[in-house]
């Protein structure tokens, strides 16, 4: 702008000095027609505005018309004038000049504008294209502060991150220049913009760098000299800039965690395949064997320390899997009775020597879990219950709702868990005297309060009315139908 | 007597399987990855296909897809994984049972002869299918226990006619919808639940441990030939 001002105060004593000029000219040359005086005086004005635009334009259409009345119009050197016809011609010549250098000027103004908006463009391009090459944080705010402070013509230009808790601190800087610390604060917070004049010309600004309807942080120009609408348009750049780097680096962080889990898991099971195999191949030999000698202890006990060892080995395996956080609940919506039902399917050979009741209500408790790791954590209650109480006698799962969750229960009739020791039991390794004499590892309810807990659920043991132990699973039900 | 392909790439597999299969008294060819499987199967005909699931080359969810082509043999998958979503997966592709390594040889045996007699039967659904005390008759709709009339509503008779299509294969809940509701849009899973519930309460002796109606958990139902 100041520019400009400084061309249009030349610009009037210059419009002037054209007008003159023209007429000495056209005075040195009289054989010149009254038609061709008035053109060549048009030209003069047109030239005026279109060199210091409007104000002296204006001024060099009444000079030239006065001139032309004067210098021309019969009865010379006077304002007077005689034929009726010529003050008509003065009239038109007046409003001629008048459009013309009002046109003229209007056209250079546009012109400026234009040339203007399309450096400012072509600047937001090649700055957009810098950001866009770099994908690291640093070295994007580094040249981001020394791009911006040449597209927008600033003496300084820096860049203010909000942090966490939302305290802005200076990420990157073209110099050590001071900037206002309220006036960053408040275009931050309100995110509006910020403007004033320098002190060293040009504009102070302080600009919110919009990320979505949130704020990164602040774009602070010292003695801007291009628009502030660029300047705004290159705080929404430094966002999307910001925006782009933090979006990659989340992709990054969860394709690596992906092929991680994907790694491990085709690992783990080929594991179990090498694990298992051996184990179903001596099983297998040791029942056709039988099946053609004929049954002994020997192949029975060999078959049942077989199945005994494959159990064992699953444990393990869901524990690896468990620790190495492959093994992530894929929840669906369904209810307790299913989870019984397929537990039973499942498990129910281990049930064998006992009486099993199931107390399974028709309602709708549906609960949002991972089905197959409920089961698994059900069925290793049911394991429990069937290893530590007598042969014969009852155990009874049960489903029921209470307030806001399902209870999943089994309860048996077995010697019980002491209550001090129910808390404990759930670890791992953790076996009571009482089970000495009975096979294990000590995973089975660690492993089943692991699954749970995963599912959002709680595990617990209790006592039995009747002695025995509860088995029971807290599940918050499922909102919504 | 039966041709019986068993696919493993594990030799002492393929040797306990051929062994068992034997003593049954069928006729067994092994194969070692699924390709080999392939070429046999398109050399003769055989009346079930056993096969691993981890195989170097063509694994066996391949293989299925591959027989599945141009063969309605029978299958049976042996796995060592316990993933429901993996079964459902291989059944969805065609395969009609399977078997979690390590498995008994009896249960095996068992499973292998209710898929071979559906293949013997195989061209001539008899109407009138008769499971211990249970009759079916399909031309007339109607269903006898202990020589008993049961009433069933339309949607049990087609559940129970659908299992009995494919007596001892598994079929998911998917595969049942589409072929009983026709769609598996606007049903779940727990419509399908409950009218398994009152077909199995009125055909088993217990329906809470049911002899013919079997849950297969998480994956879908079986009618059980064997007991």
């Amino acid at each position: 702008m100041l520019e400009s001002l400084r061309v249009r105060r030349v610009g009037y004593p210059a419009a002037v000095l054209l007008v003159l000029a023209t007429i000495g000219i056209l005075k040195l040359f009289p054989g010149l027609a009254d038609s061709s005086v008035a053109l060549l005086l048009l030209l003069s004005v047109f030239l005026a505005a279109w060199i210091w635009e409007s104000g002296p334009g204006a001024l060099a259409a009444i000079l030239a018309t006065l001139g032309f009345n004067f210098f021309f119009i019969p009865p010379v050197h006077t304002f007077s004038v005689e034929d009726p016809r010529n003050v008509v011609a003065l009239v038109v010549f007046l409003v001629s000049a008048l459009l013309i250098g009002h046109l003229s000027a209007l056209a250079r103004v546009r012109l400026r504008l234009v040339e203007t908006e399309r450096a400012d463009l072509a600047a937001m391009t090649r700055l957009s294209q810098a950001f866009l090459s770099d994908t690291n944080r640093e070295s994007l705010l580094g040249i981001a502060a020394d791009r911006l402070r040449d597209a927008l013509g600033a003496d300084h230009v820096s860049i203010l991150l909000a942090d966490e808790q939302g305290k802005l601190s200076r990420a990157a800087a073209t110099s050590d220049a001071g900037t206002r610390e309220d006036l960053a604060e408040l275009a931050y917070r309100q995110g509006n913009s910020a403007s004033f004049p320098s002190e060293s010309g040009g504009t102070d600004i302080y600009l919110p760098i919009p990320v979505g309807v949130q704020r990164a942080g602040v774009l602070v120009a010292l003695g801007l000299k291009s628009s502030e609408r660029m300047a705004e348009g290159c705080a929404v750049l430094v966002g999307l800039a910001l925006e782009r780097e933090r979006f990659l680096r989340l992709a990054r962080a969860a394709e690596e965690t992906r092929t991680n889990e994907e790694m491990k898991s085709t690992l783990l099971a080929t594991l179990a395949h090498d694990l298992k195999t051996p184990v179903a191949t001596a099983r297998a030999a040791v029942e056709n064997w039988s099946a053609q000698a004929g049954p002994s202890e020997g192949s029975r006990l060999a078959v049942e320390q077989l199945r005994f060892l494959t159990r064992r080995i699953g444990e393990l395996m869901e524990v690896v899997r468990l620790d190495s956080g492959v093994a992530r609940p894929r929840r669906e919506v369904v209810s307790g009775a299913e989870i019984v039902e397929a537990a039973v399917a499942r498990f129910g050979d281990a049930l064998a020597a006992h009486s099993l009741f199931i107390d399974v209500p028709p309602s709708n408790n549906r609960v949002e879990v991972d089905p197959s790791q409920l089961t698994e954590a059900l069925g290793h209650g049911l394991e429990n219950a069937a290893r530590y109480s007598p042969a014969g006698t009852e155990i009874r799962i049960s489903v029921s709702e209470e307030g806001k969750s399902a209870f999943l229960r089994v309860t048996d009739r077995g010697t019980g868990v002491p209550p001090s020791d129910r808390e404990r039991v759930l670890d791992r390794f953790v076996r009571l005297p009482a089970a000495a004499g009975i096979p294990g590892t000590g995973l089975g309810l660690a492993i089943a309060r692991s699954l749970v807990e995963m599912n959002g659920g709680k595990l617990r043991l209790m006592g039995a009315s009747q002695g025995g132990t509860v088995f029971e699973i807290e599940l918050p039900l499922a909102g919504g139908p | 007597m039966s041709r019986v392909l068993v696919v493993d790439d594990e030799a002492g597999i393929r040797k306990v399987v051929r062994d068992a299969l034997e003593r049954a008294g069928h006729e067994v060819e092994t194969a070692g990855d699924g390709e080999e499987a392939a070429r046999l199967l398109e050399e003769s005909d055989f009346a079930l296909v056993i096969t691993d699931l981890n195989m170097p080359r063509m694994d066996g969810r391949a293989l299925v897809r591959s027989i599945r082509k141009g063969s309605a043999v029978p299958i049976l998958v042996l796995t060592v994984r316990q993933e429901e979503r993996e079964k459902v997966r291989l059944l969805d592709a065609g395969a009609d049972d399977y078997v979690t390594k390590p498995f008994g040889v009896e249960e095996l045996l068992a499973r292998a002869r209710a898929l071979l007699r559906r293949a013997e039967t195989r061209g001539d659904t008899p109407a009138l299918d008769r499971w211990g005390d249970i009759e079916v008759d399909r031309d007339a709709r109607t269903v006898r226990k202990k020589g008993e009339p049961v009433h069933l509503t339309p949607t049990e008779f087609s559940l129970l006619t659908t299992l009995l299509s494919k007596p001892g294969a598994v079929w998911t809940h998917r595969q049942l919808l589409a072929a009983v509701w026709g769609t598996t849009a606007g049903v779940t899973n727990d419509t399908l639940r409950v009218h398994m519930g009152s077909l199995r309460r009125k055909l088993e002796d217990d329906p809470n441990q049911p002899r013919w109606i079997r849950t297969e958990p998480w994956v879908g139902f079986r009618f059980s030939p064997e007991s």
